[in-house]
């Protein structure tokens, strides 16, 4: 099987931002032909959204669209014009899957809704992904994962007990929803090829995200116990949490699960007195005085190097990690191994380093299939080879402005 | 969607997800689990606060639809048991580190060697293999190892986590469309095959692809509460409420600029600002930042002028004027909120699953996708230890249980 494991498979792509993109992009890495469309009269915002080749923004320089939409192919359309909707048309009769992740109520505007796809497809397979869902009183409530993250109760959650909410970084369920979107498309494909039935599929974001919080919503429920903010505390291992380490802002994690790791740490930071404290002898101890012994914990690591510290306390068995940003991430030896980064060609600049597939298949593993898309990189492409359009029709195309 | 399928699920509290995800598709999902019950189910909270094997709401908040059958597999009995199993199964998941299965020959290649239709999923901290394969992880640990960690937290006290651990999750996740995808390899060639899955690698979606900031010589993001400081910049993204806090995407750009220009716009209605700040360029407000056109103290002004404004309103009124003006508000709600959302209610998003058992029935996590002609169906509560034994391992594989039982094997 060549061309990656999903390579019969055909994504026709009109999701944007974070998590749409999120998904197809697992979905290209391993083969299936997604093909992107974007209108120049509405770009994507994650066109907008840093970190920016050089920290100078520009729609063509945003690495986290690059990092979401590589190896897709780009065609730019407005399917709301008349000659657009007859290439958007026949772009689903092409397609296996039709994805849309637009407010509630905006394909329906357009003419462009499930019954209308299906009625030209009838075996389609339709996902349409929003934040609340596309029924309910607040399906018409659009926007970003950042508000689905504070509205689905994950936002209120991160921080300390006694300052406001910190919440998980940006938009949470952005980074939570796409694994959900990516297997409700495949599993959507799998019921066809067993049945030859399509259907439409309505994901929320918000919904999907939730299964990320069940035991504190099912302590909630049974219980009537309601989670609340509580630092880097955890019920069941202590010391746990991030203590300083030399330099500035650098911190080391570790969790100390059970005695013999306890002791380990003690005799990995040389403190023989932590070990023998009685106040820290056993676990409800240590749970019993957390205070007393972060502050031993955050004495004794402040002076060590984080990457040295963490592997001394790896080797002893205690898990441990330096708290990573983007260089040392890019550095990390075992993203390094993992080839976690791959460079991937790109018009403008030779090279750019993007995130390579997060998970490694052993027999048809996952490829970057190109580079991401710029504007109108693949529109030829698509128009010839994909539909079969001949250079009259595409000149008629340009001149009504449908390729915009 | 999947019952045609059968998964032999073998992860503790590292992969429940995975087989989950799976179950809710419809697949049958076979816990094996070690005599006295599967360590995930030691983790709390308990049904009334009853420390107990089965009473572990971290348990039931991942192992609907399955079915749990216990199996001492470091024994031969066990082990020739688990391998009969296997030949009846699509999937198998573990969440073992890498190498400790090896003895029960239940290795990446030695499954592949002897089962070569199966899909074979493994869910671990850093990978197979590399300089750190054999570290332990934990969920503070790997996000730390993976990015958002060092994103997430006020600025002037270390990183922090969410109390929900989620670091397992995010890689339980990714192992069920990596299983998805093997399975749909496997339709068309015929052979199954190994994914390997990395909690590092997983949890580093959660970097919103700040992970790049140095490949693209962009600056670090340093971590602010409820926001993010890029350079001299701070966004804020949490603002207080009379009764809590809401979440505004309060950005600029192309994009964005217009929900933060009809915001102020409201802001003004109500006499919170002046003409000037409504009118300022809010499509462009990045560039006058960076340009120190528009210097920040002004910046800090406008959030602090947001921070009024909303801070004298309900969550309830601000969550209705967004939906009234297409503005980019929410509430930052609480469990108890999420539980009693009206949006969720009307959706039908919670399913009530019975616990005789316990005399009880408890509210579960709806699906996470509503499919139009195959829905998701929540078939069964979570199972107690070993409660399938008899029915899976006699009933269906016809094994001998009580001769099973005798030798300590279940």
């Amino acid at each position: 099987m060549t061309g990656g494991a999903l390579s019969d498979v055909k994504v026709l792509d009109l999701m944007w931002v974070m998590a749409g993109p999120a998904a197809t992009r697992m979905l290209a890495d391993h083969g299936a032909t997604v093909v992107r469309i974007e209108s120049t009269r509405r770009i994507d915002t994650a066109r907008t959204l840093a970190p920016f080749f050089d920290a100078v923004p520009g729609p063509e320089r945003s690495g986290c669209f690059q990092n979401l939409n590589v190896g897709k192919r780009m065609l730019t359309l407005d399917p709301t014009t008349p000659a657009g909707r007859g290439v958007f048309l026949d772009l689903v009769r092409w397609a296996d899957v039709v994805t849309e992740s637009f407010a509630p109520g905006t394909m329906a505007r357009w003419g462009l809704d499930w019954p209308v796809l299906r009625g030209v497809k009838p075996d389609l397979v339709m996902v349409s992904s929003c934040l609340m869902g596309q029924t309910g009183p607040l399906a018409g409530f659009a926007g970003y994962g950042n508000l689905a993250a504070a509205i689905s109760g994950f936002s209120n959650l991160g921080g300390w007990p006694d300052r406001p909410p910190a919440g998980p970084f940006s938009a949470y369920t952005d980074y939570v929803s796409p694994r959900f979107l990516a297997v409700a498309i495949l599993a959507a494909l799998e019921h066809r090829r067993r049945t030859g039935e399509g259907q439409l599929v309505d994901l929320s974001q918000a919904e999907a995200s939730l299964h990320f919080l069940g035991p504190a919503l099912l302590d909630r429920q049974v219980n009537g116990r309601t989670m609340t903010r509580r630092g880097n505390r955890d019920p069941e291992l202590t010391p746990h949490g991030v203590y300083p380490a030399a330099g500035r802002d650098r911190w080391i994690a570790i969790a100390v699960d059970g005695d013999a790791a306890f002791a380990a740490l003690c005799a990995v930071l040389e403190r023989p007195a932590l070990a023998a404290d009685a106040r820290f002898a056993t676990r409800d101890a240590r749970h019993a005085h957390t205070d007393a012994l972060d502050e031993a914990v955050a004495a004794a690591t402040a002076a060590h190097d984080m990457h040295d510290l963490a592997g001394r306390l790896q080797a002893a068995g205690v898990a441990a990690h330096a708290v990573q940003n983007s260089a040392e991430l890019l550095a990390d030896p075992q993203l390094r191994h993992r080839e976690h980064f791959v460079a991937v060609p790109h018009p403008e600049r030779e090279t750019v380093t993007l995130e390579n597939a997060r998970f490694r298949l052993s027999r048809t593993p996952a490829a970057v299939r190109g580079p991401a898309p710029t504007w109108g990189a693949d529109t030829d492409w698509v128009l010839r080879t994909l539909l079969g359009y001949d250079d009259a029709r595409i000149t008629e195309l340009v001149a009504a402005g449908a390729l915009e | 969607m999947l019952s045609a399928l059968r998964v032999v699920d073998l992860t503790d509290h590292r992969g429940l997800l995975c087989g989950q995800i799976l179950g809710d598709l419809g697949a049958d999902v076979i816990h094996v689990e070690p005599p006295g019950g599967s360590p995930a189910r030691r983790l709390g909270p308990f049904h009334g606060d009853v420390v107990h094997p089965d009473r572990s709401l971290f348990w039931w908040a991942f192992t609907r639809n399955q079915r749990s059958v216990t199996l001492d597999v470091a024994h031969p009995p066990g082990r020739e048991a688990l391998a009969r199993l296997l030949e009846t199964a699509d999937f198998l998941v573990d969440s073992a580190p890498p190498g400790t299965l090896a003895d029960a020959g239940l290795d990446p290649a030695t499954v592949a060697a002897t089962h070569p239709r199966l899909v074979h999923v493994s869910i671990t901290a850093f990978g197979q293999t590399g300089p750190k394969a054999g570290w332990a992880g934990a969920d503070i640990v790997l996000l730390a190892a993976g990015g958002p960690l060092i994103l997430t937290g006020d600025a002037d006290r270390p990183p922090v986590r969410l109390p929900v651990p989620q670091a397992w999750l995010h890689a339980g996740a990714d192992a069920a469309v990596g299983a998805m995808i093997a399975h749909h390899a496997r339709m068309r060639s015929g052979h199954g095959q190994h994914v390997d899955v990395s909690a590092q690698q997983s949890v580093a979606l959660a970097t919103q692809s700040y992970i790049l900031a140095a490949a693209f010589d962009a600056p670090e993001v340093q971590r602010a509460a409820g926001g993010l400081t890029m350079g001299a910049v701070s966004v804020r993204l949490l603002f207080p409420a009379k009764d809590g806090h809401v979440a505004i995407t309060f950005l600029f750009g192309s994009a964005i600029g217009p929900f933060s220009r009809r915001l102020m716009e409201w802001i003004h209605e109500e006499g919170g600002c002046d003409a000037a700040t409504r009118d300022k360029d809010w499509l462009r407000y990045s560039q006058l930042l960076l340009s120190d056109e528009e210097p920040l103290a002004e910046f800090e002004r406008v959030k602090a002028v947001i921070a009024a404004f909303t801070a004298a309103r309900p969550k309830a009124e601000l969550l209705a004027a967004a939906l009234a003006r297409g503005l980019l508000i929410a509430p930052v709600s609480t469990l108890g909120e999420v539980l009693a959302s009206p949006q969720l209610a009307a959706r039908e998003y919670w399913q009530p699953l019975d616990h005789p058992e316990l005399g009880t029935t408890v509210r579960y996590p709806g699906a996470f996708a509503r499919f139009e002609a195959s829905p998701l169906r929540w078939r069964r509560r979570p199972p107690r230890v070993g409660e399938h034994t008899d029915e899976v391992l006699g009933g269906e594989l016809g094994l001998d249980v009580a001769t099973l039982r005798a030798r300590g094997a279940v």
